[in-house]
């Protein structure tokens, strides 16, 4: 490709271009609105559904600008304002050249690592964990925020290495990279947050051409024992603590109850000791009651009349499931298949390296964070925080979603040119 | 500053893209399967447990049946309404104070016990917190007058069981208590706090008396508790659980309320009888000699059922642990005309006379000579006329009730005919009367006493001698009856030789049997039971004190001595009295040529003697039921009729 064509292109696509909005990738872009829309339509239920108005009280009749606040301080209200702020978000990111974000990366990582040292000493604490910045009308949590930073961090940093991430030396300082947000995260303490971290390096080195047997080892160092604690602490929030001491593992790898309980207390700290696996018994209760085609809008049950807590964040997937079914649930899972191989495709297709490892990132955090939850809420992986995207209640993991979106559609806009 | 394009990415990474699609895609596959277990697999035993979660069935009680006299103007036991105040917690925010002072005032409750009480439940300000139960009804109009001060304070309106005549009647009615927990496992439509009947009519009538109970099934949230109020009509309602939550009222099964029972019972008879045992211990029994219809069954001392109804308080807790324990000695929950037996004495004479004649062993002109005493081998009894009566038939046999005379009856007769004729008049057989509880007494048999001796005695002295006849012939040693069954056997005489079975619910009877007794038998025995009380003239009848002058009353006195060595010993021990206790009272009475003709049975305890301790008891009660009851009666028809 002549560098003076090039130079045209670039020249004719500014780093600043509100015509790139009519460039992107329709496909991807549906895909994301439709789930985008579930979301909001499954959150609309979890406010105003069967049960809600659980008061007995009648709402006096509230002047106009009061029934508006309160439409905007209910969960459906404000993620809607939430919705419209993060489009307009991804739309600025499209508009923008996403190499100058990666450019400015370095400056991101080192902001956001301010952001997490601040929350720690002025940060508000709420369930326990999951520390946030009060901004007024919003609360910013940035450990939400430090993942996509993350994934433009290690962007900026394997493209500027090239061909170098099969030594191994780099290969391990891209651990560095990641460790230290990590590390700020779970003293929050937000396990979960630093949880969803290690998936987006791990995928990210491997897209970048690391070597596997690298990759290979520390799977096996990391990973591994990772997933055999994980199991055992699954089993446990199943079968309950005494059940559990009667099970055992081969080679005697088991994990004692009681550090099981402080295991689940770390992942979960608003966890009650005694439940004895009440949450995760209402869990399956919700989701299997759905049935196949679900019990209705709003009319879940399970969910609007409280016997499965934080249906609305964390949980939103068993209200999906108890209300819309098999049917409902499979086909969330199928748009969300969708969108992640469009965009995986988009990956493939870009040409400029920095640009795909953006995109196998935002895939990566995106689609750890849907299977996950997806698999936590179907019972099995143990209980932890990981939201939903698009449709989990909460501004600032949505907003890092909809940065994702626009981020993958900004690649698809340039990537052409590159062609 | 814009990346350089020319930097390739490195040749593998196509490869590894695909192998990151063929990842997602085995996800998305493994939570498809996963899903399709639990909602297409296991889905309805979660949408089971998902219904079972949500969904409670709330029991509406019914409101138990009435108990009435023969008609309705008059009510033996009804159910009044009970009123409950609670507080609502959230609903006298701010003023907690002010209301428990209030309260305090108004009812003379601990106030400050209560506050205390309404702060404790802080995080569940819905739940109904009660101030007190069964509030008099100056109260609630007090509490009704100021409740604009008491903001949160509100009644509950239950039905409670109410006897209305207390003591009278009171082992009759019965009482309520709540299930336990063991009769919960055989009786299925129980529940746990539901009232079911012990005694009395309560028991017998339970299952017409108890109706049907409704139910309401409700939507509730997570870890709620519905609470139950009342609207203005008295019915149940449910809003909200105890944090204020709704409750959504799926379905509703209102209970069906308990059919009334209608008695037999004439209650003032019933309360004049009971007056005049009052002091000591007994029973009568009057019965409408034609039908079985029990027109009063007294037993006394008695109980107020009432004291069972509100056992929540704690002196009453201590009158009903005592009642069933029996504190005081006195029996008071047996009902003593059914449940307890006693020797018949001389009343059993009257059987012996029916079957003597009946088996045509005697005639009404058979005599025996009394001298006073009777001898068997080397034996003798001793008739209660020490100097003996003389020459005697039937007739003054039992006008004066000679004893001396039956010996010989007795011994004509031989103890199967003992047996079969005191099987036929209800003698030492339950009378099969409506009330549960009813014991059979006893007329010792060859089988009985070689069974009861099987431990201690020899095969000889376990075999029924003739003495043991004598014995028997008099209505003494083992033999024993209840009121009740002698005044069954009295209806027999008077009512043309038929078997009655005595009755209290109305709609119960009449059973009657056929005739069993020849007339010319009955006209014998009517004739010497009614020279035992006209006779008024030296020697005079047994049973004179009952004589009314124009009425034709026939009667037999009975005098049962308290036999049991262990008894009397028992009475030594407790009160260091010498053992002579005084023997127990019979009178069995027949009022023929009325309307109703009435078969009377009364037992005092430690009576004396059966001509003096209970004769002029049945006078009393005959005067009062034919000419008090009757004007009274005759007066009500014509305020009807006006």
């Amino acid at each position: 490709m002549p560098s003076v064509q090039n130079e045209l292109l670039s020249a004719h696509i500014g780093m600043f271009d509100p015509g790139n909005l009519r460039r992107i990738d329709w496909g991807l872009a549906v895909l994301a609105l439709a789930l985008a829309i579930i979301g909001l339509i499954t959150l609309y239920s979890a406010t105003y559904g069967a049960a809600q108005s659980e008061s007995i009280e009648e709402v006096s009749s509230l002047s106009w600008s009061a029934s508006f606040r309160e439409f905007f301080s209910m969960f459906f209200g404000r993620q809607l304002l939430y919705f419209l702020l993060g489009i307009a978000i991804a739309g600025i990111i499209v508009c923008t050249d996403y190499r100058i974000l990666i450019s400015l990366a370095p400056l991101f990582y080192v902001a956001i690592l301010g952001l997490l040292i601040l929350v720690l000493f002025a940060g508000h604490e709420a369930r326990g964990g999951q520390r946030w910045l009060n901004l007024g009308i919003f609360n910013l949590q940035p450990s939400e925020f430090s993942k996509i930073v993350l994934i433009y961090m290690l962007a900026w940093y394997l493209s500027w290495l090239g061909p170098r991430i099969t030594k191994i030396r780099y290969f391990a300082l891209s651990f560095v990279l990641v460790a230290i947000p990590c590390a700020l995260v779970v003293i929050q303490p937000s396990l979960s947050a630093a949880l969803a971290m290690i998936p987006i390096v791990v995928v990210m080195l491997f897209a970048s051409g690391c070597r596997l047997w690298h990759l290979g080892a520390i799977i096996v160092v990391g990973l591994i024992p990772l997933a055999m604690v994980g199991m055992q602490v699954r089993t446990f929030q199943e079968v309950g603590a005494r059940a559990y001491e009667e099970r055992s593992y081969p080679l005697g790898l088991k994990l004692k109850g009681y550090q099981i309980e402080r295991i689940l207390t770390f992942l979960d700290p608003e966890r009650d000791p005694q439940d004895k696996g009440y949450q995760s018994i209402q869990m399956r209760i919700t989701v299997g009651s759905g049935q196949m085609t679900g019990k209705g809008f709003g009319q879940g049950t399970q969910t609007h009349f409280k016997f499965l807590p934080e249906f609305h964040t964390d949980m939103i997937f068993a209200l999906l499931a108890e209300e819309w079914g098999f049917v409902g649930a499979t086909t969330v899972i199928g748009l969300f298949l969708a969108f992640f191989y469009r965009a995986l495709a988009l990956a493939r297709a870009c040409t400029d390296p920095a640009g795909s490892l953006l995109a196998v990132g935002c895939v990566t955090l995106l689609g750890f964070h849907a299977f996950t939850n997806i698999a936590i809420t179907a019972g099995m992986l143990p209980v932890t925080g990981m939201p939903l995207p698009f449709l989990s209640y909460g501004g600032s993991f949505y907003l890092a979603t909809m940065m994702c979106i626009g981020t993958l559609l900004s690649i698809h806009v340039r990537k052409r040119f590159f062609e | 500053m814009i990346a350089n394009p020319e930097k390739h990415r490195y040749e593998g990474f196509e490869r590894r893209i695909s192998f990151m699609r063929a990842v997602f895609l085995a996800v998305a596959a493994l939570l498809i399967l996963r899903l399709g277990y639990l909602q297409i697999d296991q889905g309805e035993t979660y949408a089971d447990r998902a219904l079972s979660n949500r969904i409670r069935r709330i029991p509406l009680r019914s409101q138990r049946g009435m108990i009435f006299g023969p008609d309705e103007s008059i009510v033996l036991a009804s159910n009044r309404a009970a009123c409950d105040l609670f507080i609502v917690p959230n609903e006298c925010e701010g003023h907690e104070e002010e209301v428990t002072h209030l309260l305090e005032r108004l009812l003379s409750i601990d106030g400050s016990e209560l506050l205390d009480t309404i702060y404790a439940h802080r995080n569940r300000p819905y739940t109904q917190i009660p101030i007190k139960r069964d509030i008099s009804r100056a109260e609630l109009t007090q509490v009704e007058e100021m409740s604009f001060a008491l903001p949160g304070v509100f009644a509950v309106v239950r039905p409670q069981r109410r006897y209305l005549h207390g003591e009278t009647a009171g082992q009759i009615m019965g009482y309520l208590n709540e299930i336990g927990r063991e009769e919960l496992d055989r009786m299925p439509d129980y529940r746990m706090g539901d009232f079911i009947g012990r005694s009395g009519l309560e028991q017998a009538y339970e299952p017409v008396l108890r109706g049907r109970d409704g139910r309401m099934v409700v939507s509730l949230f997570n870890m709620g508790v519905p609470q139950m109020r009342t609207d203005s009509f008295g019915n149940p309602m449910m809003e909200s659980d105890q944090r204020g939550r709704r409750v959504v009222v799926e379905a509703r099964d209102d209970p069906t309320p308990g059919d009334p029972i209608f008695t037999t019972l004439d209650m003032p008879l019933q309360e004049r009888a009971e007056e005049l045992l009052r002091g000591g211990q007994g029973a009568i029994v009057v019965m409408n000699a034609n039908t079985g219809a029990l027109l009063a069954l007294a037993s006394v001392p008695s109980y107020d059922p009432n004291v069972f109804v509100g056992a929540s308080e704690k002196n009453q807790i201590r009158q009903v642990r005592d009642l069933l324990t029996n504190a005081d000695g006195l029996k008071r929950m047996r009902h003593r005309a059914i449940q307890e037996r006693y020797p018949p004495g001389s009343v059993f004479k009257v059987m012996m006379a029916v079957a003597a004649l009946e088996e045509g062993l005697i005639s009404s002109s058979s005599t025996h000579s009394c001298g006073g005493r009777f001898s068997l081998g080397r034996t003798s009894w001793q008739c209660w006329q020490r100097g003996g009566h003389g020459s005697l038939d039937i007739v003054d046999a039992l006008a004066f009730s000679c004893n001396v005379y039956f010996y010989h009856t007795g011994l004509a007769l031989g103890i199967e005919n003992i047996n079969k004729w005191s099987a036929l008049m209800g003698l030492g057989v339950t009378t099969g009367i409506d009330l549960p509880g009813e014991i059979p007494g006893l007329i010792p048999s060859p089988e009985w006493k070689d069974e009861y001796y099987a431990e201690v005695m020899n095969r000889w002295d376990r075999q029924w001698h003739r003495g043991d006849t004598v014995n028997l012939s008099i209505g003494q040693g083992h033999c024993s009856v209840t009121p009740l069954q002698t005044a069954v056997m009295m209806a027999s005489i008077i009512n043309g030789g038929r078997r009655v079975t005595p009755y209290i619910n109305l709609h119960h009877g009449p059973r009657v049997s056929e005739p069993f007794i020849s007339e010319e038998t009955l006209e014998i025995v009517q004739k010497g039971m009614r020279k035992s009380v006209t006779k008024q003239d030296f020697p005079s009848g047994t049973g004179r004190l009952a004589h009314i002058e124009g009425m034709n009353i026939i009667g037999k006195t009975g005098t049962a001595q308290v036999v049991s060595l262990s008894t009397l010993e028992r009475f030594e021990t407790e009160d260091g009295v010498p053992g002579n206790i005084p023997n127990h009272a019979w009178f069995i009475a027949g009022v023929m040529d009325e309307d109703p003709p009435l078969a009377i049975s009364i037992l005092v305890e430690h009576g004396l003697r059966g001509s003096t301790g209970a004769a002029p008891l049945a006078r009393d009660l005959i005067e009062f039921f034919y000419t008090e009851r009757a004007q009274e009666i005759t007066h009500v028809a014509r305020l009807h009729e006006d």
